[in-house]
């Protein structure tokens, strides 16, 4: 009786890249409707330029229906995965195109999440009701920790530069990305 | 290795920040420890809630049909075998293997050709439906800004004041629009963009106000867009308008010319 009830649920997510792999289109049609305008925040931010967003995420979503077959969930789960594409082709993009300057520039940006109540990309992903929650969450990290982070993840400078940027010692960065990235997961620990 | 500094190296791991010989220690230490594997998963979550928390912007609608039109380039053709000539001392066994040969690869052929049809009506499909959701945004946009000239239009206090509806002549950017509001008296309007592409930054857009009592279009200055492609901006003609007949804007150099370059009309509308 009830045998089925300890059974994961299967990740939708999941079904879908299974079903790109085997090349069908609807399903890489769906899962393009389902995270373009995240992606595209994503590139967007990194690259402050339309057409070169464009172009990186028509990279990544080739490289999803090439790579469907290969997705492996160690990685994260897809939407995941496709957020560490996301960002890695338009840090390669900037790298590529010996725009390093562009890089240092991002990093000296000002902190750009959103404040409480204002949209983010998270809520263009159908079905995500936790938006709200999970951007406060980010917004309410200490400043010095959420700006290490982010120059980290959008401005894809090494932790030396960092350390450079921000003007403090190395171990200090380390230890801001550490616990900011800690504190952040035991806040999210059951909404997402 | 501490539990401090392997939680060290799985935060930057998400970030994309290691350096290339911590990257090669943490994934030898990830490949061997599940908890690991578990401090990961719950910072990938930290790291994409980061990464989404970024002001919303949405992609033009044609790159989708970019990256299908990509994927259609790319599927593999059929490339049929070469059947080697019947030979021997038994023709007409020979020559049923290779019928059936033949047939076989027919089938296969058939098949496959079958497939790639369907496949291309499920992409012909996909496209239209693109199209038309594309046409229905636009239809929707246009009409809440005819409704919300139709509702200037009808206010008195606005009664002296020239509204004017700017549609796009751009194949690449066909939701860009514009209004115009123009006081004929103060000489002088306000006017507002949207969706119009932004620009390098060593061009600009420059509004021309038609007056068909004046031979040549008047400059209104030079402006250019947010990322998103919005503005509004106040402008002031350059020369004395008697009747603002039509608002035009065109692509120019940056600082704008004396007169327009016609060719590169992006807006228009009276």
């Amino acid at each position: 009786m009830g045998g089925n009830q300890n059974q994961p649920v299967p990740d939708p997510d999941v079904e879908l890249l299974r079903s790109i792999s085997a090349g069908d289109r609807h399903a890489f049609a769906r899962f393009y409707e389902q995270y373009c305008k995240l992606l595209f925040s994503i590139a967007f931010r990194i690259l402050n330029d339309q057409k070169e967003a464009e172009d990186v995420l028509q990279e990544v979503f080739l490289q999803i229906w090439d790579k469907a077959g290969s997705y492996n969930p160690v990685l994260g789960r897809p939407g995941s995965w496709a957020v560490t594409l996301t960002r890695n082709k338009a840090i390669d993009y900037i790298r590529a195109h010996e725009r390093r300057s562009r890089l240092l520039e991002n990093a000296s940006t000002e902190m750009f999440v959103s404040t409480p109540g204002s949209p983010t990309a998270h809520e263009s992903v159908p079905g995500r009701g936790d938006a709200e929650l999970i951007s406060s969450a980010v917004a309410e990290l200490p400043a010095d920790q959420r700006k290490a982070i982010e120059m980290a993840f959008f401005s894809g400078l090494t932790q030396h530069e960092i350390s450079e940027t921000l003007k403090e010692p190395l171990g200090t960065i380390k230890a801001r990305i550490r616990r900011g990235m800690l504190k952040l997961r035991d806040r999210l620990e059951g909404v997402v | 290795m501490s539990d401090e500094r392997l939680e060290e190296l799985a935060a930057l791991h998400v970030l994309g920040a290691l350096t290339p010989a911590e990257q090669s220690e943490f994934d030898a230490a990830l490949g061997r420890d599940p908890e690991l594997r578990v401090l990961v998963a719950g910072l990938l979550a930290a790291r994409d809630a980061v990464a989404g928390a970024v002001p919303p912007v949405t992609p033009s609608p044609a790159l989708k049909q970019r990256i299908l039109a990509e994927l259609d380039a790319r599927r593999p053709k059929v490339v049929p075998l070469p059947v080697r000539p019947a030979a021997g001392n038994f023709p007409g066994i020979w020559l049923s293997w290779a019928l059936t040969a033949a047939a076989m690869l027919l089938c296969g052929i058939l098949y496959q050709a079958r497939n790639d049809l369907q496949e291309q009506v499920r992409g012909q499909a996909e496209r239209i439906e693109a199209l038309n959701q594309m046409a229905d945004a636009l239809r929707s946009e246009t009409n809440t800004l005819r409704q919300t000239v139709a509702a200037l239009r009808e206010t008195t206090k606005l009664a002296d004041v020239r509204i004017a509806l700017l549609s796009s002549l751009l194949n690449d950017s066909p939701k860009a629009v514009a209004v115009s509001l123009w006081d004929n008296q103060r000489q002088s309007g306000v006017f507002v963009v949207q969706n119009l592409k932004p620009l390098p930054a060593d061009r600009d857009y420059q509004l021309w106000v038609l007056d068909p009592q004046n031979p040549a279009p008047v400059s209104a200055g030079v402006f250019q867009v947010d990322p998103q492609g919005n503005v509004r901006i106040q402008f002031k003609p350059d020369k004395k308008i008697l009747t603002a007949g039509k608002f035009a804007v065109t692509l120019e150099p940056k600082g704008g010319l004396p007169a327009p370059t016609l060719k590169n009309l992006v807006l228009l509308g009276g």
